[in-house]
């Protein structure tokens, strides 16, 4: 039987590797897959807690999740794509002068 | 007292003055221009009738009372509008008390306001800023009839302040010329340290009795501060207060009133035009400290100390004054220490509880003073501007009827028999001589010196060869015109040579009220003789019969009846005290005698050394060469305040200044200067653009922040 430790795990572990991830590596889109990746994981969090509690909250708020984050794809990739004809690379330290 | 129309349309009287002060200031610049005195004439005009009609309404209704044998308590009313301040339990009421003594104040102000503004159309006439004057005569008519009328505390306050601003702007009127400029800002600040000490006083009277309305719901309520501080079982807080309140008010009177130690600014303020040095610094605001004093007289009689301080500063500074104006030059200068002089006797007349002769010098007063001012400044238009009375002399032919009325101001001012000054100055000269003989005496000595120095004023100025300085460049000796008024400047100009070529130095507008404050300081001295008719009528101010019933109770003395206008116990006095009442009958008679021969003395002695012989003044200078200078130099009492005053006060304020520049500052700019520093040191070391470090940073934080809630 499937408890709900096992759900937080698997949420906690798509979390862990997903920060790991993204400090690690460089490409800008790998490095979004990984926030995509941490965002999964929190949203396992959620359905496992709405289904221990016997209450849709949770399950209604990662629907939400979801389309916002569809709608957030599109336009980070979009973002991605537009630096990337700037500089003809993908590698996030091109964009150190931004710091200012 | 309600019914009377005059009391319940006495709001106008001060009202009328401030709008027509309004409608001068804001259409004259543009539209009302040279007819700028129009809206103060109508305006001031109608309140100084309404303060007359007041005054017949009161003399009425006194006479009416006193034969139907009422003590005065239905001679007086309270008039309350609305609540001015109200802020916790202290409440200030705008409304308005009216007794003989306001009746009396009223027509002062407004009958010699009115008659001044009159003669300042002929003065001013082309000035610049016309109707900046007027304006601020209308302003000054305003605040002056609030002081007096006002109900509590706070409304005396409000005129105070009013007056005291108003002053300053006229002094100041002629902002172009540096000197000016630095009379005003005396004046100001000089009346500041008074109006400190008046301040603290009236918190004090707060403090202590919760209320700063003089009379509160109406006489014989004992609502009021002045009655409740006539009852005998005082608080431990209120006795307190008592013995200080005193000091604090006197210290306001002493500020406005010019007296010493705070005198230095009167001299200083005839800076300003001759119509303002008459009304204001002459006539009316200066005795705003009389005023104070004779209207919360209860405050003072019984504290014995503070009597004895404002009698002695009082004959101090009628001596000093009247000594430094014997080797003054300048018309004006002459007559502004003669003014602080004869404050100095009012101020010995309500110290030695005499409020009745106090007030009635004032009235006397002003109107000689406005008439010899106002005189001063006939011959100042017909000079050119010119007041150095060493630069000419004899004056008779061109000025025949200025003349007169100076002569007729010089008799009333120096005490000359039967003329105004004799009869108030004399009373107050006896009562001083009851009280003490070496006071008498100072007194006597004073009103000596007042006739000599009047005298060798107008022996030199009008009578002698005929002397005549040479034309000056500028218009009047004022400073160049602002431009603002350029216009108007350069019309007045032309319009004085047309004077000057058909030799017309007295126009009738300038003499016809000089005409009637003439008849004035002939006539007021019968105010209040043979019959005693202005003490009977003053005596029946609630605030003269609480403060004589406080003096009488504390110092078990009824003889003081008259002097404080208390005629009826003063004759049932009279027929118990018969020995008594003649020997003070024969005292008034013998004071009246000595103090005219003395007034003649001084006049002789004038006669003699600047007129018959004009060259022995100067032998007699040269004589006592260290008293000259002494005189010449006013005790050199603005140099010491200037350097045991002012320039300790300038080095504490640049020292205060340093600490703020640096110290301040310096701490206000160190604090932003670390956190810029902290900003600079975290971009240089942390942002460093690597999206991996700000996720790290934010990891971290995130962690830190979970750890320091969870755990």
């Amino acid at each position: 039987m499937l408890e709900l430790q096992h759900y937080l795990a698997v949420g906690a572990i798509m979390f862990g590797i997903g920060l790991i991830g993204f400090m690690t590596r460089r490409n800008l889109i790998v490095m979004f897959l990984c926030t995509e990746l941490m965002f999964q994981g929190v949203a396992i969090n959620m359905v496992a807690f709405g289904h221990f509690w016997g209450n849709l909250a949770g399950q209604a708020f990662v629907i939400f999740i979801l389309v916002i984050a569809a709608a957030e794809a599109s336009l980070a990739l979009g973002l991605v794509v537009l630096l990337f004809r700037q500089k003809g690379t993908l590698d996030a330290d091109a964009w150190r002068e931004l710091k200012g | 007292m309600q019914e009377l129309l005059s009391v319940k349309y006495s709001f106008l009287i001060p009202l009328l003055p401030l709008l027509a002060a309004m409608i001068s200031g804001f259409l004259g610049a543009k539209w009302l221009k040279g007819r700028s005195h129009w809206p103060i004439w109508l305006g001031v005009g109608a309140s100084a009738a309404l303060s007359i009609k007041l005054l017949i309404d009161m003399l009425a209704l006194s006479h009416s009372g006193a034969e139907a044998g009422e003590h005065a308590a239905g001679l007086s009313i309270v008039w309350n509008y609305f609540t001015w301040i109200s802020a916790g339990d202290f409440k200030a009421q705008a409304g308005f008390f009216f007794d003989s003594l306001t009746a009396t104040m009223l027509c002062v102000v407004c009958g010699i306001g009115f008659l001044i503004t009159i003669f300042s159309a002929g003065y001013m006439k082309g000035e610049a800023g016309y109707f900046r004057f007027f304006a601020y005569l209308g302003l000054f008519i305003f605040a002056m009839t609030c002081l007096v009328m006002g109900e509590n505390l706070i409304m005396l306050y409000l005129g105070w302040e009013g007056v005291g601003l108003c002053s300053y702007l006229l002094i100041g009127y002629y902002y172009d010329k540096p000197s000016a400029r630095e009379a005003a800002k005396k004046a100001f600040l000089v009346n500041r340290v008074g109006d400190f000490g008046f301040a603290i006083g009236i918190m004090l009277a707060y403090w202590a009795f919760g209320t700063v309305s003089y009379f509160g719901q109406g006489v014989g309520t004992g609502t009021g501060l002045l009655e409740m501080a006539a009852q005998s079982n005082l608080s431990a807080t209120q006795q307190l207060a008592m013995q200080w309140i005193p000091f604090c008010l006197m210290i306001g009177a002493f500020g406005k009133s010019a007296q010493f130690p705070l005198y230095v600014w009167l001299p200083d303020a005839m800076e300003g035009p001759t119509p303002v040095s008459a009304l204001i610094h002459a006539a009316t605001m200066v005795t705003a400290g009389v005023y104070l004093i004779a209207r919360c007289g209860v405050l003072f009689v019984t504290n014995q100390p503070a009597m004895v301080t404002v009698t002695v500063v009082g004959a101090f500074t009628a001596l000093l004054a009247a000594s430094i104006a014997l080797r003054q030059f300048d018309l004006k200068k002459v007559f502004a220490y003669s003014t602080v002089s004869q404050l100095g006797f009012m101020f010995v007349g309500v110290g030695t509880l005499a409020s009745v002769p106090a007030v009635f010098h004032l009235i006397t007063h002003a109107f000689f003073k406005a008439l010899l001012f106002l005189g001063s400044g006939v011959v100042m238009h017909a000079m050119l501007g010119e007041l150095d009375m060493r630069k000419f002399s004899g004056l008779k032919r061109k000025l025949p009827l200025t003349r007169v009325l100076m002569l007729i101001g010089c008799l009333a001012l120096s005490g000359f028999p039967l003329l105004a000054g004799f009869f108030s100055k004399d009373e107050i000269v006896a009562s001083a001589w009851i009280h003490s003989k070496f006071l008498g005496l100072v007194m006597l000595f004073t009103a000596f010196l007042t006739a000599y120095y009047t005298f060798r004023l107008y022996f030199r100025v009008f009578e002698g060869p005929e002397v005549l300085p040479p034309a000056p460049e500028t218009d009047h000796g004022h400073g160049p015109a602002d431009a603002q008024g350029h216009a108007d400047a350069a019309h007045g100009q032309s319009d004085h040579a047309g004077d000057h070529a058909h030799h017309n130095h007295e126009p009738a507008l300038m003499m016809v009220p000089l005409i009637v404050l003439a008849v004035g300081a002939l006539l007021a001295g019968y105010l209040n003789f043979p019959k005693e008719n202005l003490g009977e009528f003053l005596g029946r101010s609630p605030s003269l019969q609480l403060a004589y019933e406080g003096a009488a109770h504390h110092y078990g003395d009824t003889g003081i009846a008259m002097a404080m206008g208390q005629v009826e116990i003063a004759e049932d006095w009279a027929k118990n005290n018969a020995t008594a009442a003649e020997e003070e009958h024969s005292l008034h008679l013998t004071m009246m005698i000595v103090s005219g021969f003395i007034a003649v003395a001084g006049i002789f002695l004038a006669y003699q050394v600047h007129l018959k012989d004009r060259a022995r003044a100067e032998r007699l200078a040269a004589s006592a060469p260290i008293l000259v200078a002494v005189l010449e130099n006013k005790y050199w009492i603005d140099e010491i305040y200037h350097n045991g005053i002012v320039e300790p006060l300038r080095d504490v304020g640049q020292a205060f200044f340093a600490i703020d520049q640096y110290l301040i500052d310096g701490v206000v700019w160190l604090l932003g200067f670390v956190p810029q520093v902290g900003g600079f040191t975290l971009k240089k070391t942390v942002q460093r653009g690597y999206l991996q470090g700000y996720a790290a940073a934010m990891l971290f934080g995130v962690a830190a922040i979970l750890i320091v809630v969870l755990l």
